[in-house]
């Protein structure tokens, strides 16, 4: 795994990577020759119907030559021989090898992801799933020393020596200007607003914490009591009965603030011995470490609801010999929040891999491991998705934990900066949107690099360029992905669980469905896409969010909100690292003041520095016991620890469900429409539509049973147009009625249930009518005069009975009349019809 | 009960096809006759006999040309009158006994007529066409000789006695529907009521086995036990498949296969074939007639005949496709052939592939044309529709044999009933063993009560053509029983009310409430 792990000097570094991973790719195609062409010619033979272990046995040939070749492709093979295969990456490798791209990573992947693409025309041009938008945030503070990240507030913070600058990172804009306050002059550890953001406390050393009233601007300093215990870090909570935790070396002590005598009442202490800690608002969760190995921990969960105090338990560590004991470190733990769920992830540096753990509230339960390809890692989480980034080897890999797979969702595959125009390389990024390279530069294009040394990763989906003073956001390129895998159902599955783009990933879902329709996927498969997009649905009316969101859809965001969870409340959050010395607490980025033991080389040290408080870093394997619903998400499931309440769910916006309506509208109107799709296909779609939703009893638009009987009379399949009549396929209702009186007039048999049904439906008036029309005006007039349908003028009737050139029937129905509508003997049509009658019996007579 | 029995063949039953446009030459007559039964009738009696079916038409032509002689009540026979096609007759002549049992619905006659014919057609085609292409005849004989045979073998019902004895006139019956099967109707299909979701399960089903064939247009008809659960077909060729199916598919049909059936199949199987032929002419003239050797399984030396109303010829085959030899056996291989059927409603010919698993039977037909290599494109199918379709089949099994409510989950207790639906060519009644419980005497009333309404169906047909007429008849009969009558917007509903009060409203209240409740309003008046 040595790939890049030495490289870390950044300037320049951009050249140098290229070099690094074209050199091997030549040796591969000097060595593997033969292999790269048998491997390829079977594959491009097969594309676009790219499956899953095709070309299995010429792979394996190739696999075992480019193992024997280099391990740089460790990546690749290594997923694409998974358990569940990504197909992706297979191609991705192929490709690369087949096009002999000799200058471009990227153009090569492009093109590697663009014969893929299996769902046209989305594909969003560069390769890569995760990208960060030009411009970042520029926090660029003369003066400044350092920054500090409080994730509580959503605020990165860069105090210079007598003043405070703080950005708001929710909503994340580029153009945010800096909210400055004063402070009096001294060391600085950490930096946390309170969460009404009236108080800024300040950690000024290991044993006093500085307040700050914004508005009074009064001050008072907290100090420990004993010489012997030392601050860790602290943090603000929600928390009913306390304001403030700080954490110390022998335990935690709850305050309640009070301003008017301006001191912190004690109103609880927790005594533990601590090496260091973790925490992050979002999850209110704390982790405490303890022991020799720093490997026991006491969890407390700190959420409006109360104070939990969870068991204790180990991590698991490898050992390298048999005497040696690792020590964890506290930049090797990250608590991650997805779905709602908490999590704690832990990088066992022995083994390679990332052990995942999930929090219940009576117990810990370990969820298995995935496997690590760096010696440094980072994560993320962008709308639930858990991103991994081996932060060696430049390359982020996805995880979708809310399945039962321990796959990754996509090829391990560099972030994408987007809109960013380098000024000397010409090179071809396909879609480079916009951006002036004007003021490229040079301190510009070491903007650009991705992955530098001094990356923190913030909770949690931030990244702070320290020597750069940028910030940047994560976001998730959902064409990417979703092209970049040809199983539709599951690509399908992963967009509906996405709700921070909600709109797009319904928008992709939606064009991704109607793809699958026009070129004319197996049924099977197109019904699993459609029980996807219905459970979805219908999950997500249970549980009020499709309602929710279609309030908020129609406020454009085009800045992709932040972070979706816990934008609400803020507390800060302060991840400490170091273990027993004094450490400061809160974030801190670059400085490079403290001494933290590291267990690992030096350099390491740098760049973890301890920014956000969530860097996650671990690729979660299993993770078999994530079962609960996706809607379930936070709030409603009570045994699993819940992220901090519901209120994360509040903020944000839609969810990507499909309802019914938009399904018709979106997708089979317009196919309809385009007439490229053979009817009984497009029927035995609707059909699988109709199957799920009946299964989620989901209510079908009328216009979409309106479709099927257009359809099925347009290929003059009448016997199973009324066969889906007869058993309710159709869902009996006024329109469809109509559309089978429509569609009856070529098929009688068609005509008549759409009477049926009007009766039944008991639209006694259309009924009625349309017996008069059809000629039937003695039967309409008995069933009118059941049905006291009394809407329809005598002279409908009068004229029907007339056209028959029956005057016994006429004489009949002017009877009909005369008795049951008072006053009709004195109506001109009485006249009319009477003088009529008169003349044809007098005919008939004569 | 319910079994009309001629004594002979000479004298109980005589049916014959003719050709009007035939044999119109002295010293040719013997042309005009493409079948006649009993078959070994010296050919002056056949003759004699066409020729006063001939007579009466001609002469019925001149008041009505658009349609001739429908019935001929003689004294001691009735002549039933079909034309199949322009100018081909089938006319069945039946003896009126004494005994009760022989009393017949003319309606319910002709309608075997009619499926005699349209059986015919969708295996050989139009007899018109056969004659064209031999204008001998010698052909069409050659059809429809063991054809109408197979079909009258299964009417057949041999005394005990007579196992091994080959002169067939002596203790033959043939089971002709009398007035006991008033509560049926012949030439419908009887469907499976399912719920919503398992509809569309079924739906789903056939839009899996039609895509089987790749992008050929296949029809697909599905049966659970004897009931039609779901069809792509036109009502006409639904009706053939159906009656066909339930005839030799079905598993009752297979697991009775080496019984004959019956009109009356459920209520009564107790019969005895032998393995040969009764009915077969033995070394008579009519033989070379005919052109036809009824021991040679597949027709005659000449033509090539097969038979596909053969008893005990279908199979279940291992992959659960039902395999039969009718249609011979693929020189060379081992397989044999797939059978072929002839569709009215588009004028196709189309492989025919039934596939059993438990109660369900699934009939596919592909079209000849999009199959290029025969057999093997065939097959190709076959293996598709298991990889496509195996897992919905069981699925849907087993969902409607959830919901299938066994052989009387169409009781209505206190009701004997029949309902038509003229539109769809689709009728469910009370089930036969239920119907057996009514005393002769109201069968006999409802049956006399069906032909006066089959008269005014008629009758109005010719009034008022593409008009449905409404119609109501209730009849008190002895025992306390009402038979009633109502057609309604093209539906008809017949019923018996055994036990009954004495007052009409009594009546129109029971029918009332029968169609509210089980057809949803569909014979309400007023």
């Amino acid at each position: 795994m040595g790939l890049g792990k030495r490289e870390r000097t950044s300037v320049g570094a951009v050249d140098m990577k290229e070099k690094k991973t074209i050199s091997p790719l030549r040796r591969i195609l000097v060595n593997c020759t033969a292999q790269v062409n048998e491997y390829g010619a079977c594959v491009a033979a097969k594309v676009p119907e790219v499956e899953r272990d095709m070309c299995l046995k010429e792979f394996l040939a190739l696999k075992t030559c480019m193992q024997n070749t280099i391990n740089v492709f460790n990546f690749l093979l290594i997923y694409s021989s998974g358990e569940r295969c990504n197909i992706w990456s297979f191609g991705f490798a192929v490709c690369m090898i087949r096009l002999k791209i000799q200058d471009n990573l990227r153009k090569m992947a492009w093109k590697a992801s663009s014969s893929q693409a299996s769902v046209g025309g989305l594909g969003s041009g560069a390769l890569s799933h995760v990208f960060i938008q030009y411009p970042p945030l520029r926090c660029n503070i003369p003066g400044s020393r350092g920054f500090y990240y409080d994730d509580g507030n959503k605020l990165l913070i860069s105090p210079t020596s007598d003043q405070i600058f703080s950005w708001k990172t929710a909503p994340f804009s580029p153009l945010a200007a800096p909210i400055t306050d004063s402070i009096t002059e001294g060391p600085i550890c950490s930096v946390r607003f309170s969460l009404d953001e009236k108080i800024i406390a300040v950690q000024r050393s290991n044993i006093s914490i500085q307040f700050w009233h914004r508005e009074t601007e009064e001050t008072f300093t907290h100090r420990c009591k004993s010489e012997s215990e030392s601050i860790l870090g602290f943090f603000w909570t929600d928390c009913p009965s306390c304001d403030i935790v700080i954490v110390k070396t022998s335990g935690l002590d709850l305050f309640a603030y009070d301003s008017t005598p301006k001191s912190l009442i004690l109103v609880e202490t927790k005594k533990l011995a601590v090496s260091w800690y973790v925490y992050t608002h979002e999850s209110r969760l704390i982790l405490l470490a303890s022991g020799m190995q720093c490997k026991t921990f006491h969890g407390f969960q700190l959420s409006s609801a109360g104070i939990i105090r969870l068991p204790k338990f180990e991590m698991v560590m490898a050992k390298p010999e048999a005497n040696s004991k690792p020590v964890l470190a506290s930049e090797d733990v990250y608590i991650v929040t997805v779905y709602g769920r908490i999590y704690c992830l832990q990088v066992d540096r022995v083994a390679m891999v990332l052990h995942s753990y999930r929090f219940y509230r009576d117990a810990i339960i370990q969820q298995g491991s995935l496997p690590i390809y760096s010696s440094k890692v980072a994560v993320s989480v962008v709308d639930n998705v858990l991103l991994v980034h081996q932060v060696d080897a430049k390359v982020v890999i996805l995880y979708d934990i809310f399945a039962d797979s321990r796959a990754p969702i996509s090829a391990p595959l560099p972030v994408l900066l987007r809109g960013f125009q380098r000024s000397d390389i010409s090179n071809s990024r396909p879609s480079t949107k916009e951006s002036e390279s004007s003021e490229a530069s040079d301190s510009n294009d070491n903007e650009a690099i991705i992955y530098g040394a001094d990356w923190t990763f913030l909770v949690p989906d931030l990244i702070c360029d320290v020597a750069n003073k940028l910030l940047w956001k994560i976001h998730l390129d959902l064409e990417a992905i979703s092209a970049s895998s040809s199983e539709v159902p599951l690509v399908l599955e992963f967009l509906q669980r996405r709700k921070l783009e909600a709109n797009k990933a319904k928008q992709l879902c939606l064009a991704i469905t109607q793809t699958m329709i026009l070129e004319h996927r197996p049924i099977t498969v197109v019904a699993k896409a459609m029980d996807v997009l219905v459970t979805s649905y219908s999950l997500s009316l249970k549980t009020g969010s499709y309602f929710k969101g279609i309030k908020t859809e129609r406020i454009p965001s085009s800045v992709p909100n932040v972070s979706g969870p816990g934008q609400a409340t803020g507390v800060f959050t302060s991840r400490t690292d170091g273990k027993s010395v004094q450490h400061e607490p809160a974030t801190r980025v670059n400085s490079v003041s403290f001494s933290r033991p590291s267990t690992y080389s030096s350099s390491e040290t740098e760049d973890n520095c301890s920014f956000e408080p969530s860097k996650i870093s671990s690729n979660d394997t299993q993770f078999v016991g994530g079962k609960v619903d996706a809607s379930a998400e936070s709030s409603t499931t009570d045994n699993p620890l819940n992220a901090s309440v519901s209120e994360q769910q509040k903020s944000q916006l839609t969810s990507p469900a499909i309802s019914p309506d938009e399904m018709y509208r979106s997708v089979f109107a317009p196919i309809e429409e385009e007439m490229t799709v053979e009817p009984s296909y497009l029927v035995a779609i609707i059909l699988e539509f109709f199957r799920c939703a009946n299964l989620e009893r989901v209510k079908v638009h009328p216009s979409l049973y309106v479709l099927t009987i257009q359809l099925l009379a347009r290929s003059e399949q009448y016997a199973e147009l009324s066969l889906f009549i007869i058993n309710k396929v159709i869902e009996p209702s006024k329109e469809v009625a109509l559309q089978l009186l429509e569609s009856g007039r070529q098929s009688l048999q068609i005509r008549k249930l759409g009477l049926d049904m009007l009766r039944q439906l008991s639209l006694n008036h259309d009924y009625v009518l349309l017996l008069v029309q059809d000629g039937y005006y003695l039967e309409a007039l008995r069933y009118a005069r059941k049905h006291k349908v009394t809407t329809i003028r005598p002279s409908l009737f009068l004229e029907a009975a007339f056209t028959s050139n029956d005057s016994q029937h006429l004489a009949a129905v002017l009877r009909f009349f005369s008795d049951f509508i008072p006053g009709f003997r004195s109506t001109s049509d009485f006249f009319t019809y009477y003088n009529v009658l008169n003349e044809m019996s007098s005919s008939v007579t004569a | 009960m319910g079994l009309s029995s001629i004594g002979t063949a000479t004298e109980g039953m005589q049916l014959c096809i003719f050709d009007l446009r035939r044999g119109q030459h002295e010293g040719q007559e013997l042309d005009k006759i493409l079948y006649f039964f009993p078959p070994d009738l010296p050919f002056s009696t056949q003759l004699s006999v066409i020729g006063l079916s001939e007579g009466l038409i001609t002469f019925t032509r001149i008041f009505s040309p658009e349609a001739a002689c429908e019935v001929i009540e003689a004294e001691r026979h009735s002549h039933v009158f079909y034309e199949a096609e322009p100018d081909i007759w089938m006319v069945m002549i039946v003896e009126k006994s004494k005994e009760p049992e022989a009393i017949w619905r003319i309606d319910a006659l002709r309608e075997v007529l009619k499926e005699i014919h349209s059986l015919f057609i969708m295996f050989h085609g139009s007899i018109r066409a056969l004659l064209d292409k031999e204008p001998g005849g010698g052909l069409t004989r050659a059809h429809l000789y063991p054809f109408i045979m197979d079909y009258l073998r299964a009417c057949q019902k041999l005394s005990p006695l007579d196992e091994c004895c080959w002169d067939f006139l002596v203790g033959k019956k043939l089971l002709l529907p009398s007035f006991c099967d008033c509560l049926k109707e012949r030439r419908t299909v009887q469907m499976l009521t399912v719920g919503r979701e398992a509809a569309i399960e079924v739906q789903t089903l056939v839009r899996l086995l039609e895509s089987s064939a790749g992008n050929a247009q296949c029809s697909s008809l599905i049966l659970f036990q004897d009931l039609l659960v779901s069809t792509t077909l036109s009502p006409e060729d639904t009706v053939n498949l159906f009656t066909y199916a339930v005839l030799r598919l079905t598993p009752l049909a297979l697991s009775s296969g080496a019984r004959s059936w019956s009109y009356l199949r459920k209520g009564n199987t107790s019969s005895h074939v032998t393995a040969g032929s009764t009915l077969a002419p033995s070394g008579s003239v009519s033989e070379q007639f005919y052109g036809s050797q009824d021991t040679s399984p597949a027709g005659d030396n000449r033509y090539c005949v097969v038979r596909p109303l053969q008893h005990g010829k279908w199979s279940k085959g291992k992959d659960g496709f039902l395999i039969t030899d009718i249609w011979g056996v693929d020189v060379g291989r081992s397989d044999v052939t797939t059978p072929i059927v002839w569709l009215q409603h588009t004028e196709e010919r189309m492989y025919l592939c039934a596939y059993q698993y438990k109660s369900l039977t699934l009939i596919l037909l592909i079209p000849l044309s999009s199959i290029l290599n025969g057999e093997q494109g065939v097959s190709t199918v076959k293996q598709q529709l298991l990889e496509n379709a195996s897992l919905k089949i069981l699925k849907v099994e087993e969902k409607l044999s959830k919901g299938w409510g066994g052989e009387n989950a169409y009781h209505v207790s206190g009701y004997r009933y029949l309902i038509v639906d003229g539109n769809r060519d689709i009728s469910r009644a009370s089930p036969p063993a239920k119907v057996t419980t009514l005393t002769k005497e109201s069968l006999l009333a409802l049956n006399r009560l069906r032909e006066e309404v089959d008269a005014e169906k008629s009758r109005s047909k010719w009034d008022n053509p593409g008009r449905d007429k409404d119609l109501e008849v209730s009849i008190r009969a002895k025992n306390n029983a009402w038979a009633i009558a109502r057609i309604i917007g093209g539906k008809e509903l017949y019923m018996v009310l055994e036990k009954a009060n004495e007052t009409l409203l009594y009546a129109s209240d029971a029918v009332e409430k029968f169609s509210n409740r089980y057809c949803s309003g569909a014979f309400s008046l007023d």
